[in-house]
């Protein structure tokens, strides 16, 4: 495996775990100098959803096919927009209000079309990556359908 | 054999994660049918982990077809 393949999948990550904003960004920066800007975009649980509490969230991902999705959506950012390097990080677990689940880290020269390609990315991946949630609240359990 | 995957809510309602299919000829639209799911709406299908639209393409012995409803990430 060469090291761009490496990269590139440290870059982009389905996982369990938590992670660290301050990590990702970090590691964005170190990839280049000419960075002039870093936008992210953190998803977290909600505690509130469609007028009635939510205990917490089941993801569940295609395996395979989501990272490759993923994958395919960092490539079509980076020919997309003027931006230099990107990360994105989502959890597949069990999370609780307050937690984090998803992080778009965008680093560019200047700041415009790194707000651009986040927006654009958070926006794609919910259309484009196979992963889907059910809130567990008071009710029952709730496969979510939409995504806003 | 065909092996034919079910995510999320398909997953929930029909009982089960995976189903297998020992037949030839089939396109894709008769492995939706024979899945249960030619009136689940919206339907979403990957053959061999790509999204795909022509229902009517062959599946071939071998391949991985994933039932899927709308994607909900982030």
């Amino acid at each position: 495996m060469n090291s761009d393949m490496n990269k590139q999948q440290d870059a982009v990550r389905i996982q369990e775990a938590d992670f660290s904003i301050e990590a990702e960004v970090d590691a964005l920066r170190a990839t280049s100098k000419r960075i002039g800007g870093i936008t992210t975009f953190l998803g977290c649980a909600r505690d509130f959803s469609e007028g009635r509490d939510v205990f917490s969230i089941n993801f569940e991902q295609y395996a395979g096919m989501a990272t490759r999705a993923m994958l395919s959506l960092r490539d079509e950012a980076l020919e997309k927009f003027e931006i230099i390097d990107l990360r994105i990080v989502h959890r597949v677990t069990t999370v609780h209000a307050g937690d984090k689940i998803v992080l778009i880290v965008v680093g560019a020269e200047h700041r415009g079309p790194a707000f651009e390609a986040c927006e654009w990315i958070i926006d794609s991946l919910k259309q484009r990556v196979p992963i889907w949630k059910k809130e567990v609240t008071p009710d029952g359990d709730s496969w979510v359908t939409e995504h806003p | 054999m065909i092996k034919i995957l079910f995510f999320g809510s398909i997953a929930a309602k029909i009982g089960r994660r995976e189903m297998m299919i020992d037949r030839c000829g089939l396109t894709l639209a008769d492995v939706v049918k024979e899945a249960g799911l030619e009136t689940f709406k919206p339907l979403l299908v990957a053959v061999n982990q790509q999204q795909e639209h022509d229902l009517n393409i062959l599946i071939q012995d071998g391949d991985e077809v994933a039932m899927m409803p709308p994607f909900a990430g982030g």
